[in-house]
């Protein structure tokens, strides 16, 4: 497992020893890992293995959990991220993260969009520019252009998670966590969210939830396997499919349990 | 996830209770159905009982004269101005101290308190607040407001009493309102790197003013019908002008009823204007509640909910 962590060149997010427990029970446990710079890296594993507990760690959307306590290292471009003097909303402008429900707010596509630019204080001539930009990178563009003022409840489902990643995008992250953002949607509307991540990467850090193994090996370029909140397996996506180190990560790949 | 999922799957067990045993379930089903049914009706029944007979009896009272004139011939004659007048001046009033004062303490409680003894004892006194009856509140708004802090029997006194009367029907509506908007609201605007109170003022409050305004209006139908505190603390048996600053006291609509109904110099003669009067509150209150209606569709087909 080391000799994998040591091969990731340029790390984005470096993980040491973390672990987490809500109240008594401890839901992630001396989890280390790195995430290579512009790369998609897939969390797979049981429902319950932690997962999605370790990706919203690297966000602070923990922070909003009561009685949830942390311990350990994580480091983002260098920073330890849960450092005393570290801005919270500082870090996700820049960590950004899109759900598992599709959730747009009750507003317009337009209004949506520009939400995080508006907040963060933009020049208003520029929202234009931003909202386009923004929705033609998440492929949205083309389908919304001619009622962006209309409500964003009123997309389908997998447009409404295209918004929602468009919206994400609008704020010019580095990185973007996914929480199983496909797992609400049907086949097609899947296969195009995971196109545009596998095109997002170009300029983003990607880290990835699944559900899905098809999904993990299909898109990401690292995997690591969760069980029980321990991380126990990690690499490349190619290695961990076909030649998985563990027992219990083959099991899992191969449908034995999970 | 997954929990919730096994938390369904022993909820789909057959339920069985007091009503249902031994009979079959298409029978229970319309026995079940039919007292709801029934129940909902005679509220419904009820209040259409109530407007209607107060309509019957009132509407003979009401005219130009009847809404715009004094009180004349120890009122016997003439109309209610002032007392309209002076109600409206109570919700205004008491609205402009306990909106503000119990939406921001609602958003404190629901957004920010976190779950420790400090809080719990704030929703207790709440939870007493709302349960103290009328009475005590003009009690204690003639001690604290009329005699300690010297406002005197005034419009004053009695707003401010009438506002602490509906500071928890207020707190309370706020409140539902704040947990119906959906979690995933504030989780997905802060993960745009959104402050808390950025996130409360552009996507929490603005889901929530339906529930908010529904609620408020509800609670100003309570000020406008309150009794005991405004007669202790500024409403006058008889006053043929308006009040001419917040220092006066006022005529105002229930309390006037009252007077007419029970101590007035001609109870039998007043009858009629007895019956305009509540018809006039009446209208005033379901007025307001077809506002609220209105502003919370205005709101919905806003937000497309």
């Amino acid at each position: 497992m080391t000799e994998d962590v040591k091969k990731v060149a340029q790390p984005h997010i470096v993980v040491e020893n973390l672990n987490l427990w809500y109240g008594e029970k401890q839901a992630l446990k001396n989890i280390s890992l790195q995430v290579p710079r512009n790369s998609v890296t897939a969390l797979i594993g049981p429902s319950g293995c932690g997962k999605s507990t370790f990706i919203r760690c690297l966000n602070r959307m923990n922070d909003l959990v009561k009685n949830c306590r942390i311990k350990g290292k994580v480091l983002i471009e260098n920073e330890d991220i849960y450092g005393a003097d570290v801005d919270v909303v500082e870090l996700r402008k820049k960590v950004g993260m899109v759900f598992q429900k599709p959730n747009p707010f009750p507003m317009s596509i337009y209004d949506n969009i520009a939400y995080g630019p508006r907040i963060h204080g933009i020049n208003k001539k520029d929202i234009d520019g931003v909202v386009e930009s923004a929705l033609r990178s998440a492929v949205l563009f083309e389908e919304t252009s001619d009622r962006l003022k209309s409500p964003a409840l009123s997309l389908s489902g997998g447009q409404q998670q295209r918004l929602c990643i468009a919206r994400t995008l609008a704020v010019k992250p580095k990185i973007i966590l996914f929480d199983e953002p496909t797992s609400a949607l049907d086949p097609i509307s899947t296969a195009r969210i995971e196109d545009l991540i596998m095109t997002l990467k170009k300029d983003y850090t990607i880290v990835i939830v699944t559900h899905n193994m098809q999904q993990a090996a299909r898109i990401s370029d690292y995997t690591g396997y969760f069980l029980l909140g321990e991380l126990i397996e990690f690499g490349q996506t190619r290695q961990i499919f076909h030649s998985p180190k563990e027992k219990s990560t083959e099991d899992y790949i191969t449908g034995r349990f999970g | 996830m997954e929990l919730s999922a096994k938390v369904n799957e022993t909820d789909h067990k057959p339920i069985r209770d007091g009503l249902s045993m031994g009979l079959n379930a298409r029978t229970s089903e319309k026995i079940a159905f039919s007292l709801l049914t029934l129940s909902a009706m005679a509220v419904a029944g009820f209040v259409l009982i109530i407007l209607a007979y107060i309509i019957y009896n009132g509407h003979s009272a009401i005219s130009v004269e009847f809404l715009t004139e004094m009180p004349r011939m120890r009122m016997t004659e003439g109309g209610i101005y002032p007392a309209i007048v002076g109600t409206i001046y109570l919700i205004i009033g008491s609205m402009a101290t306990a909106l503000p004062l119990g939406i921001m303490a609602a958003i404190y409680l629901n957004e920010y308190a976190g779950e420790n003894r400090t809080t719990w004892l704030i929703e207790m006194a709440i939870n007493n607040l709302a349960g103290t009856p009328s009475v005590v509140f003009g009690l204690f708004g003639l001690a604290l407001f009329v005699k300690y802090f010297g406002f005197g029997s005034s419009l004053l006194a009695s707003c401010l009493t009438l506002s602490l009367l509906t500071l928890p029907v207020v707190i309370r509506s706020t409140q539902e309102a704040l947990i119906a908007v959906p979690n995933e609201y504030r989780e997905s605007s802060l993960a745009l790197g959104t402050s808390k109170w950025q996130t409360i003022r552009h996507v929490v409050l603005p889901a929530a003013i339906p529930g908010i305004t529904t609620g408020s209006i509800l609670s100003i139908g309570r000020v406008a019908g309150e009794t005991a505190p405004i007669l202790l603390t500024g409403a006058a048996y008889f006053l043929p002008r308006l009040p001419d600053s917040v220092y006066s006291e006022f005529m105002a609509l229930p309390y006037h009823l009252f007077v007419l109904a029970t101590s007035g110099t001609n109870i039998v003669k007043t009858r009629p204007l007895q019956y305009g009067t509540a018809l006039v509150l009446l209208m005033i209150v379901l007025g307001l509640n077809f506002l609220a209606v209105l502003i919370r569709r205005h709101y919905r087909q806003k937000l497309k909910i």
